[in-house]
């Protein structure tokens, strides 16, 4: 069942469009991360679906209920916020049982509540504590519970994580999904990091310049990026475009060349091409015989720095105009002569025509 | 290079003198003169006079502060409150300009303002009559106490109106908003969710405020009738017809005591939220 269906929503502010023909649907208990670049509206989003920026076109729907225009107050869609946003004048009990308060649920009731996602949330004990004596991690636990206290139609979290340290962080992550799943509520979640995403959601919707490019399941946006907006921002930073007569691979030492099996296009139609560091197969000079004989983008070029990335190194290669970020296990010396593979299932290839196209259309909003 | 204590205390010097001579020897000669007699001596005979002649003045000026603070209160939280929460943007930046005008406009105008507006034959009561809402005979003044509370309210509001505006908007949006999508009414969130919050800056405006409205002169002078009057007048009074200064620096000590003795409340106020929170 349709939990919450948006249709062609645009939202401004003043007379800039923010958000533009938005149109998404999340089922009953699916988590679905909206993932983007920083200004790309994603929490503008979040702040329409609740109320606290109006809607300038299109229609909201929880369930059968068309909320487009209801107050925040009666969606029943609660918000995570970033900043936790919990109030330091009430004990964390108080904190948790204030939507029921306000639902004028009764007291003992609420108190049973309240103790019952204490335990969910793993803070039992600390209910007379004042929130400001918590850390960051139990702080953004009260906000969940609070968040999910008046059992909402809709739990949206706004960069729930983005404030906590990178180990608290990894913690509240996986408490996040692990009650997700247990209590099967249905969440949208925003975040700008493509890793919380991709271990948190069901689905995945990356959003550009205020327009969802791409829907998917993790696996499809992270195998199979529609555009080189969603593959550059998926981690495939590196990028060459086609065709490459004036990127420096004349010299002898820099020589690129692309094999496709099933290659029906003309070569020197302009393209682009993404892929990902982790997927070029690095060789020096001596081991290169056993490559050439395989399929995908090859390249020569020298290294020019390597970084130590604690699992692997990440190794820059400069070839011609060009410099490929490789991972590779071992150290390698500065100005060392190697060659690339990038096997095909790894390439992400673009027209370049297409890529104008999403281009203009951007350009609009 | 570390300075010498001694040396780090010649850099305050200024200051420290500055404060001591134009504020704490009036101050101290003040509170010395209403408890002794010109021989120096010890005495409360002052006290007693001041209290035997002006109680009722006291007990008035108390009273007319008290009801004052209070409607100021309640006032500006309302103005504050509609600037903060209201979704009509443009009406409430037009308040939020409104509301400040009275903080340029001096004590002693807005005495004589609020003369040619409150009398029996003022502004209001004419305009009332042309409006045909009352006869010429059944308008009333409203010089004298109510209209001391009125003044003081116009004049104090621009102030603690800022103060407490300042307070709500420095409050964090999102916790608003929580409290929103959690179904509270703007209502709840004023009272359970701001508020709170904004306590001691609401103290602040008012103990402000009090001290304000006990030391002005102008307002119980041009508005009051006469008797009973305020401290400040009773005050002026003392000095300018009997040149008793010793009775007036006890009327002083008087509505030192009421002020300090918010001001003391207030803070052991404030301190017992703060121990609460650490």
């Amino acid at each position: 069942m349709t939990r919450l269906h948006i249709e062609n929503l645009q939202a401004k502010y003043g007379e800039k469009l923010i958000l533009n023909n938005i149109n998404l649907s999340v089922e009953e208990g699916e988590m679905i991360a909206l993932l983007g670049p920083s200004g790309c509206g994603k929490t503008t989003l979040l702040n329409a679906l609740c109320g606290f920026v109006p809607i300038s076109q299109g229609d909201i729907f929880s369930g059968d209920r068309v909320i487009t225009h209801l107050p925040a107050e009666k969606r029943n869609i609660t918000m995570v916020f970033q900043s936790y946003a919990l109030w330091p004048h009430m004990t964390v009990a108080e904190n948790i049982g204030y939507g029921l308060k306000v639902r004028k649920v009764k007291r003992a009731e609420i108190q049973s509540r309240v103790n019952e996602l204490l335990r969910i949330v793993k803070l039992d004990n600390l209910q007379d504590e004042k929130v400001t004596a918590l850390s960051g991690g139990q702080r953004q636990r009260v906000a969940l519970a609070r968040a999910l206290a008046i059992r909402p139609d809709v739990l949206v979290l706004d960069e729930p994580l983005s404030n906590l340290d990178a180990k608290v962080r990894l913690n509240v992550r996986h408490e996040i999904k692990a009650l997700q799943k247990q209590l099967g509520f249905t969440s949208l979640i925003v975040t700008h990091d493509q890793e919380e995403a991709l271990v948190m959601a069901d689905k995945i919707a990356v959003l550009h310049k205020g327009e969802i490019v791409q829907v998917g399941t993790p696996e499809e946006i992270y195998n199979k990026p529609n555009s080189p907006f969603v593959a550059d921002f998926m981690g495939a930073e590196n990028r060459i475009e086609w065709p490459t007569e004036k990127d420096g691979f004349s010299d002898s030492s820099h020589k690129i060349t692309l094999h496709q099996s099933s290659n029906n296009e003309p070569s020197n139609q302009p393209k682009q091409v993404y892929f990902r560091s982790e997927n070029v197969i690095l060789s020096t000079r001596q081991t290169n015989s056993k490559i050439q004989k395989e399929e995908g983008l090859i390249l020569t070029g020298h290294i020019e720095q390597s970084a130590f990335f604690g699992s692997n190194y990440r190794i820059s290669v400069r070839c011609g105009m060009h410099i490929i970020q490789v991972d590779h296990t071992s150290d390698l010396p500065m100005n060392t002569p190697v060659s690339l593979q990038v096997p095909n299932h790894a390439l992400y290839i673009y027209d370049n025509i297409v890529e104008n196209k999403v281009h203009q259309k951007s350009t609009v909003v | 290079m570390r300075f010498k204590a001694s040396y780090n205390l010649w850099l305050i010097a200024p200051a420290a003198l500055m404060v001591a001579v134009f504020f704490l020897y009036p101050l101290y000669f003040s509170l010395y003169s209403a408890i002794t007699l010109d021989n120096g001596s010890f005495t409360l005979t002052h006290l007693e006079k001041a209290f035997e002649l002006y109680s009722n003045d006291i007990l008035f000026t108390i009273m007319l502060v008290c009801v004052s603070v209070f409607i100021l209160a309640i006032l500006s939280i309302t103005i504050a409150a509609t600037i903060a929460l209201s979704p009509f943007k443009r009406i409430t930046s037009l308040l939020g300009f409104l509301y400040r005008l009275p903080l340029f406009i001096p004590f002693i105008v807005t005495a004589q303002m609020m003369r040619t507006f409150l009398a029996k034959n003022g502004l209001m009561n004419n305009a009332f009559v042309e409006a045909g809402l009352l006869t010429p005979m059944e308008t009333i003044s409203l010089l004298g106490w109510s209209g001391i509370i009125i003044t003081f309210v116009w004049k104090q509001m621009a102030f603690s109106t800022l103060l407490i505006s300042g307070a709500m908007a420095a409050l964090d949006e999102s916790q608003i908003r929580a409290a929103r999508n959690l179904g509270a009414s703007k209502i709840r969130i004023l009272f359970e969710v701001m508020l709170p919050q904004i306590t001691p800056t609401l103290g602040v405006a008012m103990v402000l405020s009090t001290v304000t409205m006990m030391s002005v002169l102008s307002v119980p002078l041009m508005i009051g009738t006469g008797s009973p009057t305020m401290m400040s007048a009773d005050m002026a009074f003392r000095v300018n017809s009997y040149g008793d200064y010793h009775v007036a620096n006890a009327l002083g000590l008087v509505s030192y005591l009421i002020c300090a003795g918010l001001a003391w409340f207030y803070l052991r106020q404030s301190l017992k939220d703060k121990g609460a929170v650490a």
